[in-house]
């Protein structure tokens, strides 16, 4: 007897390519990319629960969750490391992407994922600033200081997440309830929005690219009549290890959240002036920038330019199709090497700026 | 395949496990007797909520005028009030353990409701402390600057911190000190005079060693330390074995000579050398039951002291404003000393000055209220010191001058020198005098 499939069965086709699909391949950095935000919404709504986004009391309710809500401290915990465990998956998928040609014959989701990973840093910031603790109130100086900057848009942006005027201190009610819409609604429903489009398109194109689809091979079918037969698998077998890698990563995560604790600073109204600060990880490397060029070079142009650059890679830097799911194949090269390239400075810098 | 599947499920309940594991044994449980639970008290004063004693349950209420009910932990000590982190609970704290050393002792004991409040009332303390010789050190250093032919009239006056005063009212005031510092002299004395001798003002920290162990601060003189320098008390977090800790988390007005001698009585300064020389008797009494050890350890033997010196407590004759400072800034100790031995006997000819106390002496008052060992009220006849303070503890009752000890439950009937044997003369009335024919060895009793 047959069984009809489940939803989450129809998130493959009924067979993928044997090689491709597994974790030596993907080291399922999709997948946990997606889990994390699932945990991160399941922890996010329970934080919502006890979290009071006024100034007076978001970081009363924030310690108060730590360490009077039974389990409190683990749904903190868990939603930080969840976040940034979702910047690191995200941003090492896309290097997959990158390295193995994953882009090629879909770039416009190349374009989704690119625009799921800026949300994804944007949600890591306001979250961030929501501690409301000393370096929340840093990072939110800085940070507000630099949008009536961004070309156009600038004025509006500052408008629209401080609700003060430019030049003012930026530490009031407005710019923390502005923030904690951001956070909660503003960038993850279009995030999940986004999403749900990634997986869709993912899905429409075959599930994940393989070296079925090479031109190589077509060309071999071609001349034989017969396609080279490639490997294909029940997708039952790539769920089976899905379920596992995910209970596994969730075993990692509340370990982790167990053995350690989110960081959290000092009351803002209680830190020290001029105290010595590090930006949010994700931005130790523009803050290293800063400290050399202009704020409207390193804070806005740098960031946004690098957004283009990567916008634009599998459009102007690799346009052919040849070396799907080839590791570094020659066709990317130029990607590859611009990409290393940018991730070996933002990672430098961000050492740089870490061991400062 | 379902083995995986099993293992992965495992694993993940292991580790909700842990987590329970961890809910139930916060790291903060271990200092609660029985099953971890927070403790929350909201003080009046604040209104908030602090978490302090759930790790703390068990310490000293600081004083009866600091009930926690009122002031709770945060008010004087700062700190995350609902941390129950030790780093994130403590790092904000004012003053590190004490918040009343003199860096930061105005956001500690500080405010106008507080202990920064009107000179008139005396409520000034931090005021007067910052500006006494026990924090300026200024007779000290100047002394040692004038020995040495580095300071000339004319020149600045030194104390450890610059201070200023507007209002000078005794003789010996002067309105301003300039800030101490040792290299800025042609001379290579003054550095080694600061790095021999600066350990023995109320900002300094102590010598960690036995004898020598104290708080900074307020703390120096209104909290007990134990001369071994551990702590006693009930708080659950405080090692028992560390040295270097208070006897007590207590603000007290009865301090016995133990608690002066962590500065006073320690030894004696080589000029010469420039250095500090321990006394070394210690042997001689460290053996002996606290109760016995008063008369080899309360001074060093050297000098003259009578009965009375032995028997009463520093605090028992040096007023307030001798120790705390009377609000001017002094350049030597003699300067800032008021009390000799006719201030309670008088002399051949006269009784002891006396005075009537009213509702209008709030502080002599306030005092006695914070004292357990004598009480004093409006319509009393006491001493008045030669520094305007009135000596609460030393009473005409029934046309007898007696002296209650401040530092435990004691009464003495003070002998007056009118009508004794004495053979002063008249231009000889400093204690000195006394001590020479009044001398005590405490060795031979």
């Amino acid at each position: 007897m047959s069984r009809r499939p489940s939803f989450y069965e129809h998130l493959h086709p009924p067979t993928v390519p044997d090689r491709e699909s597994r974790l030596s391949y993907t080291f399922g950095l999709g997948g946990i990319t997606a889990l994390s935000f699932v945990v991160l919404v399941v922890t996010g709504m329970l934080e919502m629960f006890l979290y009071i986004p006024t100034p007076d009391l978001a970081y009363d309710s924030l310690q108060q969750l730590i360490y009077q809500a039974p389990f409190g401290w683990l749904v903190r915990n868990m939603h930080f490391w969840a976040a940034q465990g979702m910047v690191i998956s995200a941003t090492l998928h896309m290097a997959r992407v990158v390295f193995s040609g994953g882009y090629k014959r879909r770039r416009f989701n190349w374009l989704i994922g690119l625009s799921l990973l800026t949300l994804t840093l944007l949600a890591d910031f306001t979250g961030y600033v929501l501690r409301w603790d000393e370096r929340a109130g840093w990072a939110l100086t800085v940070g507000t200081n630099l949008l009536p900057l961004v070309p156009l848009l600038g004025d509006w942006l500052h408008a629209a997440v401080t609700g003060v005027a430019q030049g003012e201190l930026a530490l009031g009610p407005s710019t923390l309830i502005r923030f904690y819409a951001w956070h909660i609604f503003g960038l993850i429903l279009p995030l999940f929005a986004l999403l749900v489009w990634h997986l869709f398109r993912w899905r429409r194109d075959g599930g994940i690219s393989s070296r079925g689809d090479a031109p190589r091979r077509r060309a071999i079918a071609a001349d034989t009549g017969t396609a080279p037969p490639r490997k294909r698998r029940e997708r039952s077998d790539l769920i089976r290890e899905e379920v596992f890698t995910a209970l596994a990563a969730l075993a990692l995560l509340v370990v982790f959240s167990v053995v350690f604790p989110a960081p959290l600073g000092t009351r803002l109204d209680a830190s020290p002036a001029g105290a010595h600060t590090h930006a949010p990880w994700i931005l130790l490397w523009v803050q290293e920038l800063l400290r050399v060029w202009s704020p409207g070079l390193a804070g806005v142009f740098v960031p946004l330019a690098l957004t283009a650059l990567l916008g634009l890679l599998p459009y102007v830097l690799d346009r052919r199709n040849g070396g799907v799911a080839v590791w570094f194949n020659r066709e990317g090269r130029a990607a590859q090497v611009v990409f290393t390239g940018a991730a070996l400075a933002v990672v430098g810098l961000s050492l740089r700026a870490a061991l400062r | 395949m379902n083995r995986l599947l099993a293992l992965g499920t495992l694993g993940l309940l292991a580790a909700l496990g842990i987590a329970g594991y961890r809910q139930a044994h916060p790291a903060w449980g271990r200092y609660q007797p029985g099953p971890a639970a927070v403790r929350s008290v909201t003080p009046s004063l604040s209104g908030e909520p602090e978490l302090c004693l759930t790790c703390h349950e068990g310490i000293e209420e600081i004083s009866p005028s600091h009930p926690v009910e009122a002031f709770g932990c945060v008010s004087c000590h700062g700190g995350e009030r609902l941390s129950l982190d030790v780093d994130g609970a403590h790092t904000t704290l004012i003053g590190g353990k004490n918040p009343s050393d003199l860096a930061v002792v105005e956001a500690g004991c500080g405010g106008g409701d507080c202990h920064s409040g009107d000179p008139a009332e005396e409520r000034d303390h931090i005021a007067r402390v910052q500006r006494s010789v026990q924090s300026t050190y200024a007779g000290a250093i100047n002394g040692v600057l004038t020995s040495f032919n580095l300071q000339h009239p004319g020149d600045p006056v030194y104390g450890l911190q610059a201070v200023a005063d507007g209002h000078i009212e005794s003789g010996t005031g002067v309105a301003a000190l300039t800030a101490f510092e040792a290299g800025a002299f042609d001379s290579p004395v003054p550095e080694q005079f600061a790095a021999a001798c600066l350990t023995c003002h109320l900002g300094a920290e102590p010598i960690e060693a036995e004898f020598y162990y104290r708080g900074t601060g307020c703390a120096a003189c209104h909290t007990p330390y134990g001369q071994d320098g551990l702590y006693t008390g009930g708080d659950p977090t405080l090692p028992r074995d560390e040295a270097g800790h208070m006897s007590q988390h207590r603000l007290t007005l009865e301090m016995p000579y133990t608690q002066c001698n962590h500065c006073h009585n320690r030894g004696n300064y080589n000029l010469v050398r420039m250095d500090f020389l321990p006394r070394d008797d210690a042997a001689s009494f460290a053996s002996l039951p606290t109760d016995q050890r008063r008369p080899l350890e309360y001074y060093q033997p050297i000098g003259q002291f009578t009965l009375c010196e032995w028997e009463l407590d520093c605090i028992d004759c040096h007023t307030n404003k001798e120790a705390m400072g009377d609000g001017d800034i002094h350049t030597s100790q003699a300067d800032a000393q008021s009390v000799q031995c006719k201030t309670c006997h008088g002399t051949l000819t006269e009784g002891p000055p006396l005075v009537t106390v009213t509702e209008a002496d709030a502080a002599a008052l306030r005092r006695a209220d914070l004292n357990p060992n004598y009480s004093l009220a409006a319509g009393d006849v006491a001493v008045l010191a030669p520094d305007g303070d009135i000596m609460g503890a030393v009473q005409l009752i029934d046309g007898q001058v007696v002296q209650f000890a401040k530092a435990r439950s004691q009464v003495w009937a003070v002998p007056p020198v009118q009508g004794s044997a004495c053979e002063q003369q008249p231009d000889q009335q400093e204690s000195r005098y006394c001590h020479e024919c009044h001398d005590y060895d405490s060795h031979a009793h």
